[in-house]
């Protein structure tokens, strides 16, 4: 029934993602590998937070390091400075985050990309400046001590909630993530990320869903970074502001993929546990940063679309020797497909949307996706995709491919 | 008063030297729509090689260039040829950006690794001379940094002037299609460029290893500054980088009278903002602007 197993394909993930965060607390040996899986949920949680810019838009931000540590600097202010209750002031932060990341936004998304890189650093930059300086406020290089929220709690029961808290925010951020993923809005987002232009002339209100994208991204950013202060306790500007968080992020998502779901979770998994481990081990040296730069070039250079998709690629072209790019199905049998998937497929309406801007994007490679059977959806979503990898693939000319070309 | 003209006199100095790195930047960008991140960590690496110098064979750190420049300008064009040239053309600014960073990343790391996190400085015989002009005091070293500012500046200009290869250069910065049309390999004057653009992270960084303490994760401190620099002045305009530089950075040491030095560098960002703000293509771009 290859039906029913690819509808229960997708639920295979969040099971086995459900019981490892279930499970974890009670499986961790110390207090100490419990921490050190808190520090990697909050990997998680920014990283897929960060996703929403960089996965739909396309628009890499190496600033949501900054923007987290807003988000723990004024959920730590909130406690201390004006007496909120904990959690309160965690949603009070990253609605305050969410207010300023609008003008953020429209300085910094106004034009196209370059700029766009520009203020994300310069945000960390200046940040870094205003909290170690207004040290009347923030407390400045001695660091903001944050009151613990559950002040009964001993240290491994502390651990073990926030564990599950940070549990809950990144099934939230995934949950909007795949349902930002299925809508008309996240189609628009990606009819821009694959070309700007033609999607705003296809009347895609191109700057409002780069703006809605950006304050979404930074309010997950910053109820990670504000549930990180009520845990840690205490926060300093050098690394709450550091250029280094944002760039672990980066890291992070385009290793496990920025166009999958679980891409970034993946990446925050294996750099995560591995600074961890590093840390732990070696201590804070100089070649954490060879290490990272290192790293992140080759996953530029090498894989620009993750090492997850790269391993399915693999998998696939594994799978599908048999199968050519020429088209051995029959007239029938395609109609036979297109009549069942049409009448199988939930909210067919949108799907055809998408094909409609996948084939606007400069995509001609439907010829080969339609080939496969599946949802429409999931064709033109993976026609788009070998287009985009086909630099150095063997396809044959398509249009968009000698676009590239001539724009080279 | 004469704490004001001190301030625009050293206002000015710093300056030229900001215009000098500008200017490396807006070459990458007008030869390749990369935004360079790694500039300023070239910038440290060269005040660091200028300090070994001086530290370890006993001589003027000046003399350093002869050996920094052109050892830049080959791993610029390496730097082309080997990284950036192999990046996908379609996300050519955001995967430079990336990669710029994961070398500058690398370069702060091994500093630290090679010459640990402590703070340098050289010390010069004539470190601390200096004359008067005007009641405001001007230190020798200051203007030594300024003049090779000035010097360097002023070669570049000949050279993208006046030399056959300066035309090809800037042919290829206008139109790279055309360029290539009438007879030029855009390909080794990208990369000749590109080397260009790093020997100017040479001379800015042996002038600056003059008169600062310097430490590895020091070029931070630069990046933020020269990129508001550029955008200001227009992404890809040299002239523009070198009025937005001279610009902000007289800005920057007018202020620091009333507000300090940590809130004066608050300029850059300040300007970044409100450049992007109310004239995204930068106060003095040209075409090349318009597009990012």
């Amino acid at each position: 029934m290859p039906n029913v197993s690819r509808r229960l394909l997708p639920l295979v993930p969040v099971v086995v993602l459900a019981v490892a965060i279930l499970s974890f607390p009670s499986l961790a040996p110390n207090p100490y590998i419990l921490s050190s899986g808190i520090v990697v949920l909050n990997y998680a949680v920014l990283a897929t937070a960060w996703n929403f810019v960089g996965g739909f838009t396309g628009y890499i931000s190496l600033g949501h390091g900054a923007l987290a540590g807003l988000g723990g600097y004024a959920t730590g202010l909130l406690v201390t400075k004006a007496g909120m209750p904990a959690f309160v002031a965690l949603i009070a932060a990253a609605v305050l985050v969410a207010a300023l990341a609008v003008p953020l936004g429209m300085a910094a998304l106004r034009v196209r990309g370059a700029s766009f890189v520009i203020v994300s650093i310069a945000l960390v930059l200046i940040l870094l400046l205003v909290f170690q300086s207004w040290a009347s406020l923030t407390g400045g290089s001695r660091g903001l001590v944050v009151p613990r929220p559950f002040p009964s709690l001993l240290r491994p029961e502390h651990h073990r909630v926030f564990f599950f808290l940070y549990g809950g925010l990144l099934a939230l951020a995934l949950l909007t993530w795949w349902i930002v993923d299925r809508s008309r809005f996240g189609l628009g987002l990606k009819a821009l990320r694959e070309d700007e232009d033609k999607a705003s002339a296809l009347g895609t209100p191109t700057f409002t869903y780069k703006l809605i994208v950006f304050v979404l991204s930074a309010t997950f950013t910053a109820l990670g970074g504000g549930l990180y202060a009520l845990w840690f306790g205490d926060l300093d500007p050098v690394f709450q502001f550091s250029v280094l968080t944002g760039s672990y992020l980066v890291l992070m998502a385009l290793l496990g993929g920025v166009r999958s779901l679980y891409g970034p979770l993946v990446g925050a998994l294996v750099v995560g546990t591995a600074l961890e481990y590093f840390k732990g081990s070696f201590g804070n040296t100089p070649l954490h940063l060879v290490a990272t730069g290192v790293l992140l070039a080759v996953v530029v250079l090498v894989m620009p679309d993750g090492v997850l998709p790269a391993l399915a690629a693999g998998w696939s072209r594994l799978r599908r020797t048999s199968q050519t790019s020429i088209r051995e199905v029959t007239a029938a049998e395609l109609r036979d497909q297109r009549t069942s998937a049409a009448s199988a497929a939930s909210g067919s309406a949108r799907s055809a949307d998408s094909a409609g801007f996948a084939g606007s994007a400069g995509s001609a490679a439907s010829g080969a996706g339609a080939t496969s059977p599946g949802t429409d959806a999931g064709v033109s979503e993976r026609a788009s995709a070998h287009e985009r990898s086909g630099g150095g693939g063997g396809k044959p000319d398509s249009p968009g491919r000698r676009d590239q070309e001539a724009r080279r | 008063m004469s704490l004001v003209l001190q301030s625009v006199v050293l206002g000015l100095l710093l300056g030229g030297l900001y215009a000098l790195l500008a200017a490396g930047l807006t070459l990458y960008f007008g030869i390749m729509r990369v935004v360079m991140i790694a500039h300023s960590a070239f910038l440290i690496l060269a005040a660091y090689l200028a300090w070994w110098w001086h530290e370890r064979l006993g001589l003027d750190p000046l003399l350093s260039l002869v050996v920094t420049v052109p050892l830049f300008f080959l791993a610029g064009v390496a730097m082309q040829r080997l990284l950036l040239a192999r990046l996908r053309a379609v996300t050519l600014t955001m995967m430079s950006v990336l990669v710029t960073f994961a070398v500058a990343l690398t370069i702060e790391g091994l500093l630290g690794y090679a010459f640990t996190g402590t703070q340098r400085r050289i010390q010069l015989g004539y470190g601390s001379a200096g004359f008067e002009l005007f009641g405001a005091r001007i230190a020798v070293v200051k203007l030594i940094a300024f003049g090779l500012a000035v010097v360097s500046l002023g070669a570049l200009y000949l050279l993208m002037k006046r030399t056959s290869f300066g035309w090809a250069l800037r042919a290829t910065i206008q139109h790279r299609d055309a360029a290539r049309l009438v007879g030029i390999d855009t390909e080794r004057t990208a990369g000749y460029g590109f080397g260009l653009g790093l020997a100017t992270a040479a001379v800015g960084g042996t002038a600056l290893s003059l008169d600062s303490t310097i430490y590895p994760s020091l070029h931070w401190h630069w990046i933020g500054p020269l990129m508001a620099i550029i955008v200001v002045g227009g992404l890809g305009s040299v002239p523009g980088a070198a009025a937005a530089a001279l610009l902000l950075g007289l800005a920057q040491s007018l202020l620091q009278i009333p507000l300090g030095t940590t809130w004066a560098q608050t300029v850059f960002y300040v300007a970044l903002f409100a450049t992007l703000a109310v004239r995204p293509q930068g106060f003095f771009g040209g075409r090349l602007a318009q597009r990012f």
